[in-house]
């Protein structure tokens, strides 16, 4: 009784805050939304006995992702989204049958689950813990964990790269021909101040000390 | 009686939430007015001594004064959420304190035998750890719902600050969770009853525990490391613009977390409520609780009296290069003993 109140509750919180994450147009508004729906699914967890995936989930997902989302749209300082005619009109059929699809998933997930006999798993409310997550990580998923904890130290790693190299010039800037006259740390951040000027003579040349060849148009033929 | 009759127990959880709100809020209140009467007395002068006696009172003048004050709306400001962040700055503040042990199980006469708690469960630290975070949104949404340069920059500052030291925060506690092998508050207080209570933890973890303590101290804004409000540079920070029983919110925001980080503290390194003695009169145990606390509270206001202020890169710098490295080296130690079973 109290435990469907709770889930009609918690789900309903859910849903209002997604349909709020689509329709707002202020992209702070959006992202509040989307750790509204975070905090209600981990209250769901809670309900299904799961609170250490709980936990992780405000831990991770509201406490750590979204503070990042929501920093960087106050340090863009990003403004409403403007209302204009729809561009991509033809994908709201597709839209639409993608929808009725998801329903008919659930309306079968649903039916199916309502009519199998039910059959109590034992101890289902200890698989939730800690101790039985833990034990189950290091021992039977081990190899996945590992896998999983690699990719990530390879994604820190790569964003690193991708944030060092040019990445304080914006992309659509042009590298111009000519001499340039740039301070050392500009190229470098961690220069140290006072190791005199950098000229460049050619685009090229620039483009190649400021670390971005390739990714920045070269304007020689004007 | 029968306490675990679902009526009596959902009674008795209202009244001990009502209890420990108000205990909070009182411990708030002189709080208030004790880092005001040691900050006058480290800088040489009396402080509010003037409201009932020797200021006593103080507290409760100033919240009828704040309260009966001008509620001011920035022109500009996006109303909703410029309301919503202090709600969730004190809303989390205060939903990390129900973990907390205040005693052992004690016998009362005519009441019976119950555990002086108000929530037991498996997750407790994550929860904690879970519900700070998410109070971070409360001064970020602040800094930027108010429209102000000084509210933004000290937003942004807070949020950096916040996210950088919940790491080494997180990590430092790592070290106590390997020991006990839980994460239940509960049942790591009640690991450290040896030795006539004082078989502590802070004995086989003085390492996290001064990281902690320094990166606590960071993560409720408070000096040396209170850059979102330094007023030589931002004004007041992020509440700036907030006045009247906002600005109070905020101002509760801060000393309840205080107060809660010094709880976790007390319970994680400083055995709660062991203490000698306590198995005998377990009442004894609730005033070790409160004086550790106390004793927390009074390092806090301490620091403020004596410590400059960081610059902002140099906190930056000392969170991610040398504090972080420190709380992971201590896992690694403490998991190495662990492992051959020396602790």
């Amino acid at each position: 009784m109290i435990s469907s109140l709770l889930f009609i509750l918690f789900a309903g919180m859910a849903i209002g805050c997604a349909v709020s994450v689509v329709v707002q147009r202020h992209p702070l508004y959006g992202a509040i939304s989307l750790v509204g729906v975070f905090i209600s699914l981990a209250c769901l967890y809670v309900t299904l006995a799961a609170p250490f995936i709980a936990a992780v989930q405000v831990i991770v997902y509201a406490g750590a992702i979204m503070v990042l989302v929501v920093f960087v749209i106050m340090l863009l300082n990003v403004q409403r989204e403007e209302r204009r005619r729809p561009r991509l009109r033809f994908l709201v059929g597709a839209a639409v049958a993608l929808a009725g699809v998801l329903f008919a998933e659930a309306a079968f997930i649903i039916y199916f689950v309502q009519a199998s006999p039910a059959t109590p798993r034992n101890n289902a409310s200890d698989i939730g813990l800690t101790f039985s997550i833990g034990t189950g990580l290091f021992t039977q998923y081990l190899l996945p964990f590992e896998i999983t904890s690699l990719l990530l130290l390879m994604a820190i790693v790569g964003a690193m790269t991708l944030a060092r190299s040019g990445g304080l010039l914006r992309p659509n800037l042009a590298v111009v021909p000519g001499a340039q006259v740039l301070a050392p740390d500009v190229i470098n951040p961690r220069a140290p101040a006072g190791a005199g000027l950098i000229v460049t003579t050619t685009s090229d040349e620039a483009a190649r000390v400021l670390g971005v060849e390739g990714t920045h148009r070269v304007r020689d033929e004007e | 009686m029968d306490w675990n009759n679902q009526y009596i127990h959902s009674v008795v959880m209202l009244v001990a939430i009502t209890v420990a709100f108000l205990t909070i809020m009182l411990l708030v209140a002189f709080t208030v007015l004790a880092e005001r009467r040691v900050l006058g007395f480290i800088q040489g002068r009396l402080g509010p001594n003037r409201v009932g006696p020797g200021g006593i009172l103080q507290p409760f003048a100033d919240f009828i004064k704040t309260m009966v004050k001008e509620d001011l709306v920035p022109d500009q400001s996006t109303r909703f959420v410029f309301l919503l962040a202090p709600m969730i700055a004190v809303i989390t503040a205060m939903m990390a304190i129900i973990v907390y042990p205040f005693g052992p199980t004690i016998t009362l006469p005519f009441l019976g035998t119950f555990p002086l708690r108000i929530a037991q469960f498996d997750v407790a630290l994550l929860y904690v750890l879970g519900v700070t975070s998410v109070g971070v949104y409360g001064i970020a949404l602040a800094g930027w719902s108010s429209n102000n340069k000084y509210s933004l920059m000290g937003g942004l500052r807070s949020s950096a600050q916040m996210i950088s030291y919940e790491l080494s925060l997180g990590l430092s506690l790592v070290g106590v969770v390997i020991m006990s092998g839980t994460l239940d508050i509960y049942h790591i207080v009640e690991q450290q009853s040896g030795w006539f209570g004082m078989h502590w933890n802070i004995i086989y973890q003085p390492l996290g525990f001064i990281i902690y303590l320094i990166s606590a101290i960071a993560e409720t804004n408070r000096v040396p490391f209170d850059l979102p409000e330094a007023e030589t540079e931002l004004v007041a920070g992020f509440h700036t613009e907030y006045s009247s029983i906002k600005f109070l919110l905020f101002f509760n925001a801060e000393y309840i977390n205080m107060i809660t980080v010094s709880m976790l503290a007390t319970t994680l390194f400083l055995g709660g409520w062991n203490g000698p003695g306590v198995a005998q009169f377990p009442l004894l145990g609730v005033l070790y609780f409160f004086a550790k606390i106390l004793f927390f509270l009074f390092l806090y206001i301490w620091l403020r009296g004596t410590l400059p202020r960081f610059r902002f890169d140099q906190l930056m710098s000392f969170g991610w290069k040398f504090l972080l490295p420190v709380a992971i080296l201590n896992i690694i130690l403490t998991a190495t003993l662990a492992m051959f079973g020396w602790i």
